[in-house]
């Protein structure tokens, strides 16, 4: 185990007594320190996105007023103009699909992995995780070609490339899932003479319900977040929220519907975040 | 269609969609933040051998043109049977050949364009009148100016326009592509832009890398000029405060670039009929009118004033005018002709190895 | 799942009544559909770019085995290469000491704990795109930090500038909040008494630190590192949106060459793709070999 215990233990527990108030005195000092460093890394996190809350506000901001010189909504209703709703449409159906194909691919390949561990083992997980390691414009560059050639539809295209860039997620949360349940409770059950019904809804989805949650949540996001293979392979049949943030980000005196869509791609994942939450804590406390 | 222009998204939304629907043909607007994109999805089709491609009508002029037709990636020889070509003049050259590449019927006018530098009179009083007399303000004013690095379109219609004025105007480029003139005349262009290089924004060590960068410097008062191909975007853009209020045209007394931009429709594309369909509504008088409205678009029509019906003459007759930008017969006044298309590509490589990566 | 888990229990009782329980689900079978799909995309796709790369796909002319794509922008494939790896090791350096710093703080709970919780996860789901776009509003020339400083024209060249700070920052953004979830979640599932124990024994503070947290968090810290540096040395968006034109980093060189309209440009683009994709599986490699000699991992 590499976790050391800090060397000269007696010598510090001769001075226990000095010890003691150092402990007391660092603790004080501990809470500044540790509240500072939160309101630092909170301000880290949360300061790129005042703008976007901002200009969604702002009618009018020209530069260099500090502060919208008018406020309203008129940078909502040019989003709605501009395909907002299709494109949210899109993205959340996109996200839904590749989690809807990668959550139970990575279930059972992470099944595979942890119960069956077999002379292939090895190589699956690392082709399993080599989408890791290629980045989606390479495999776009060689795949575009083929998924045309082989005329798949551009919306199951864009599907099936980020379901294989969710695999490696799907597959890992399962698989730590797994290897902290043991499958002697399923194995028992099928003993006791459990049907099969009852062993994966009793006995299989209460133990991975919160993993499986997680690896669902992942491959949304893979999903929900893809700029360059929904363009790429999409060949703009599927509009997505990223696509849009682009396509606006790129003419000039767009700042505000940038700012519209980029909240609205902040929405649903946030929703999903708080749901898994809740639901997490009730069984948790249902549990105890 | 590139996305990036609210008002031509806006147009085609509400005035082209529901009248292709009135025909009874479902027209999608696709949003790519650079008509290469869409280019791009054709050519990747064509590799494939496919015929049920899925882009059907796309937006483009210039070099995209030009590399689409050598690639075989547009459908040809289809403008003729289209109702409306009837009311374009069929002797226009900016309508015959598009940056030198034959036209051919594969692709149908849809509005004119005139490349437009802008200015902020507010703080640049006395304008000057020249593209030379600009370059000799620049200098004159370090850190006041900059383009789009090319291939950025903006950027490299500015680095064509250097050229003419260097070179003593455009009749002394020729319009056709020939590497003994591209060798005589680009010297002289080089030299020019390597002396305004440290007078530029950031002395020149970089370059905004879009038109939108330009006018987010403009708008943001780090730079006093900017410039477009599309001139309408002004109106808009000095109305919602996004400009500063005395922005205005900057006249040249040798005018400057006009071109054309077409609708192509892919040779891949599996509903040439519709795709026909829309191009001959987008050149009707109507919807050339519409989309003229500074209001609305904008954008200058391709139809002669000539063929005009009394109708149509109205509809033009009635568009309001625009605070910033003048007409485009003032605009258009000594219009210099595009080079070919063989031009800018050669160009922009020569811009990229000799003005950004040489030191 | 349904299809594969009924077969998985009908195996299971068929066998329930023989002596042994072993065989209750059929093995490595399992992973056979993750496994054809992830062949057909990363082995597919690299065939296919390394096809490409090497002239046998020409969008006109015939096929021809050639390494000119390789070639063809000799020195600046190198800067490209040297700037896109000094912009992913910055960031992921950045983003794994903030992240590790976040996730400590996380494992404090209390109300710290919870806010920094909160506030890392709203930046993991957002796009990139948006993250780019939100740092361009926050720090461009006219973005908001210049206007709120009134700096004008003394405002530092963030976005564009020859350090590509802007871009960095964006990428350790985002990637921080990724490490710091992904550590924390870790540290969760260890024993949290190693910490108490060393603490009660008498171990300070930076001890601790050292000779604890960090040697249980070091292999979460050191995957999710690597997948966020393999992620930004291959990610296109944001250096587009927020670089300045010259040098590129390979992936924005690609999609140029890509995009471009000469029709020799897309060997080109395909022979970059090859090279990044070729340094990021070095990477991944790398880490893996790390890990191996990390006594905590597996």
């Amino acid at each position: 185990m590499a976790v050391t215990l800090p060397p000269g233990l007696s010598q510090q527990a001769s001075r226990k007594g000095a010890a003691q108030n150092g402990l007391a005195r660092s603790r004080a000092g501990g809470r500044i320190l540790r509240t500072a460093t939160a309101a630092a890394l909170a301000v880290w996190f949360v300061l790129p996105l005042l703008p976007l809350g901002l200009w969604v506000f702002a009618d009018r901001w020209s530069y260099p007023a500090p502060l919208p010189q008018h406020w309203g909504l008129d940078n909502v209703e040019s989003a709605l103009a501009r395909g907002a709703a299709t494109g949210f449409a899109g993205s959340l159906g996109l996200g839904l699909m590749v989690s809807a194909v990668a959550t139970p691919l990575g279930v059972l390949a992470a099944r595979s992995l942890a119960f069956h561990p077999s002379r292939w083992s090895a190589a699956v997980s690392a082709l399993l995780f080599a989408p890791l390691a290629l980045p989606a414009f390479v495999a776009v560059f060689g795949l575009n070609v083929l998924l045309v050639r082989l005329q798949v539809p551009s919306t199951a295209g864009v599907v099936l490339v980020l379901t294989a860039y969710a695999l490696p997620y799907t597959t890992y949360v399962m698989r730590l899932a797994y290897a902290a349940h043991h499958i002697g409770f399923e194995e028992e059950a099928c003993t006791l003479g459990a049907t099969r019904g009852q062993v994966l809804f009793r006995v299989q989805l209460p133990l991975i319900a919160p993993a499986l949650a997680r690896a669902a949540f992942l491959a949304f996001l893979v999903g929900w977040t893809d700029y360059l293979v929904t363009l790429l392979v999409g060949g703009g049949s599927l509009v997505t929220v990223p696509l849009l943030v682009a396509s606006a980000a790129s003419g000039t005196g767009n700042d505000g519907i940038v700012a519209v869509l980029s909240l609205i791609a902040l929405v649903p994942p946030l929703a999903l975040l708080l749901l898994m939450g809740m639901t997490g804590r009730r069984h948790r406390g249902g549990r105890t | 269609m590139y996305g990036g222009d609210t008002q031509g998204n806006a147009y085609v939304d509400d005035y082209l969609v529901p009248a292709a629907a009135k025909e009874g043909v479902t027209l999608k607007r696709v949003p790519v933040a650079d008509t290469k994109d869409a280019l791009n999805r054709v050519l990747t089709e064509k590799q494939s051998g496919t015929t049920a491609g899925q882009v059907d009508l796309v937006w483009v002029n210039g070099d995209n043109f030009g590399t689409g037709k050598a690639a075989g990636a547009w459908a040809c020889g289809w403008t003729s049977l289209l109702p409306n070509m009837g009311v374009t003049n069929p002797s226009d050259p900016l309508l015959s050949e598009d940056f030198g590449t034959p036209v051919d019927g594969c692709e149908a006018p849809w509005s004119k364009a005139q490349f437009t530098i802008a200015y902020n009179s507010a703080a640049v009083p006395g304008p000057p009148k020249t593209l030379a007399g600009l370059l000799d303000w620049v200098k004159e004013h370090p850190g006041r100016f900059t383009y789009p690095a090319p291939p950025d379109f903006t950027g490299s219609v500015l680095t064509r326009e250097v050229l003419y004025s260097v070179s003593g105007g455009y009749t002394n480029v020729p319009l056709a592509f020939d590497q003994g003139a591209f060798d005589r005349l680009t010297p002289a262009l080089v030299t020019e832009l390597q002396d305004l290089k440290p007078s530029l924004w950031r002395e020149g060590s970089t370059y905004p890398k879009s038109s939108r960068e330009l006018n987010a410097l403009y708008a943001g008062g780090q730079v006093d000029f900017t410039m477009t191909y599309g001139p309408a975007e002004l109106t808009k853009l000095v109305t919602d405060g996004t400009f500063p209020a005395a922005t205005k045209v900057l006249a040249l007394d040798e005018g400057t670039v006009g071109n054309a931009s077409f609708l192509a429709i892919p040779s891949t594309s599996g509903h040439r009929s519709a795709a026909m369909v829309v191009a001959n509504l987008a050149l009707s008088e109507e919807q050339q009118a519409r989309k003229a409205d500074p209001g609305i678009w904008g954008q200058f029509p391709v139809l002669n004033p000539g063929a005009l019906s009394p109708e149509g003459r109205a509809l033009f007759g009635r568009l309001p005018s625009s605070p910033v930008v003048p007409g485009y017969e003032v605009l258009s006044k000594n219009a210099n002709p595009e080079l070919a298309a063989a031009w800018v590509p050669a160009l922009d490589e020569l811009w990229r190895r000799q003005i950004l990566a040489g030191k | 799942m349904p299809e594969s888990e009924v077969l998985a229990t009908r195996s299971g009782q068929r066998t329930a009544a023989g002596p042994s329980l072993k065989p209750c689900m059929p093995g490595v079978l399992l992973a056979v559909p993750a496994v054809v799909l992830v062949t057909v995309v990363v082995g597919g796709g690299s065939a296919m770019v390394a096809a490409q790369s090497l002239g046998l796909m020409p969008l006109v002319g015939r096929p021809e085995l050639s390494a000119a794509a390789y070639t063809a922008h000799g020195g600046d494939l190198l800067v490209g290469a040297g700037l896109s790896l000094a912009i992913a090791g910055t960031s992921t350096l950045l983003a794994c000491l903030v992240g590790f710093t976040a996730a400590l703080i996380i494992m404090q709970g209390r109300w710290c704990g919870k806010l920094v919780a909160a506030m890392s996860t709203l930046s993991v789901p957002l796009p990139h795109i948006v993250g780019a776009a939100a740092t361009g509003l926050l720090l461009a020339d006219s973005g908001l930090l210049a206007r709120v400083f009134g700096a004008a024209e003394g405002w530092p060249a963030i976005v564009g500038g020859p350090w590509w700070v802007a871009v960095i920052f964006e990428y350790a953004w985002k990637e921080s909040a990724f490490v710091g979830l992904v550590v924390a979640g870790t540290l969760a599932t260890r024993p949290v008494d190693y910490e108490e124990t060393a603490a009660l024994l008498g171990a300070g503070r930076l001890r601790r630190l050292r000779h604890v947290l960090l040697p249980l968090s070091l292999p979460a810290l050191m995957i999710s590192g690597t997948i966020a540096f393999i992620y930004s040395f291959g990610s296109y968006e944001v250096a587009w949106l927020l670089g300045r034109p010259y040098p590129e980093p390979l992936p924005v060189m690609a999609l140029r060459l890509y995009n471009s309209v000469s029709l020799t440009s897309r060997p080109e683009a395909a022979a970059i793709g090859v090279i990044t994709a070729a340094v990021s599986l070095g990477a991944a490699l790398v880490a893996l070999a790390f890990l191996r000699k990390i006594p905590l991992w597996r």
